[in-house]
């Protein structure tokens, strides 16, 4: 397939999960204003960090007036993910010149990496599947920036009746069902869904950083029980 | 001030780890360990942003009719786990909350 084919079928492939992510885009542009920031500060963000949900919790804790360190650490947990994306990713890339690959790293988010990963799988020619990649990362970085950009706008005018924040949990668990299908997963889930109530009461959402570790932890034991046996 | 050293210091630590393994690291040069946890990181970082969101919406564990999003979130899951499709849980939970809320409210 030649660049340009590559590319077009990467803004096509992606289109079905728009219907996802642009309703989450919304809900982030709102949890901005709502946070307190201005337009032009929830667009800046949203421009330069493009993670749905670093964004919210940016603002949760904003809102918060939580400290800028504990501020930066929280995305740093809730990004960690991109790490492991970051890892499948790479023999891919790894031909690319450095321009390529820190453009396909900025843009790079669950729906992209999701569909980019299936896409090297399957046969035939490699060689410009990067297109690909850059094809549906593009599409959904301006389609996400547009729907931020509405809810933005909109701000404190959406009727709180529409429980439009539910579909930011809605869609974390569209992406968690799939991933519990193992062992080890389901007990990570387990574990750090009980320790996020438990240690609710902390301060500065702490209590996400705990969960994420102890469920890290169960994860990893689960495994090495599962081995053992 | 302070808001634009947050959105400063969250979008470089964002693309710092985005770009870890594809810019920067020797995919081999990780100890064992940390690749397996890595592996582990959205189970455990999703359930613990989702169990709140559903059990205590209001700041306390509420599992009574009062709130209506554990239910509609089961509802989703179950959903998103049946259909195997990544809109199962928007398209069959929010019309859940919605109508929950409207037979409670």
């Amino acid at each position: 397939m030649t660049s340009r084919s590559e590319f077009l079928a990467g803004a096509r492939d992606i289109a079905p999960m728009l219907i996802g992510t642009m309703p989450f885009g919304f809900v982030a542009g709102v949890a901005a204003i709502s946070a307190g920031m201005s337009a032009l500060e929830g667009m800046a963000l949203s421009m330069f960090s493009f993670s749905g949900i670093a964004q919210l919790i940016v603002s949760q804790l904003i809102a918060a007036n939580s400290p800028l360190i504990v501020t930066i650490a929280a995305a740093f947990v809730v990004s960690l993910r991109f790490v492991m994306y970051s890892a499948a990713m790479s023999p891919h890339l790894a031909h690319l010149d450095r321009r390529w690959r820190a453009a396909l790293s900025f843009l790079m988010t669950d729906q992209s990496f999701a569909l980019t990963v299936k896409h090297y799988g399957e046969a035939g020619d490699k060689s410009q599947r990067h297109w690909h990649f850059l094809g549906s990362a593009l599409t959904l970085y301006v389609s996400w920036q547009a729907a931020v950009l509405i809810g933005i706008i909109l701000g404190t005018n959406v009727p709180a009746a529409w429980s439009l924040d539910f579909a930011v949990v809605l869609s974390f668990i569209a992406i968690l069902v799939p991933v519990v299908r193992t062992r080890a997963n389901l007990a990570a889930a387990l574990v750090a869904a009980a320790i996020a109530l438990a240690a609710a009461g902390l301060p500065y959402r702490l209590a996400l950083v705990v969960a994420s570790i102890a469920g890290i932890a169960a994860g990893l034991g689960a495994e090495a029980l599962h081995r053992r046996a | 001030m302070s808001t634009w050293l947050a959105i400063a210091g969250v979008s470089i630590v964002v693309f710092l780890l985005r770009a870890s393994f594809i810019l920067f690291a020797d995919p081999h040069g990780f100890p064992p360990l940390f690749r397996r946890a890595l592996a582990y990181v959205p189970a455990a970082v999703l359930a613990a942003i989702v169990a709140p969101g559903l059990l205590m919406p209001a700041g306390a564990i509420d599992v009574s009719l009062a709130n209506p999003r554990w239910i509609a979130g089961l509802v989703a899951i179950a959903a998103a786990a049946l259909l195997r499709h990544p809109l199962g849980a928007l398209c069959v939970g929010l019309p859940a909350l919605w109508l929950l809320q409207w037979t409670i409210g």
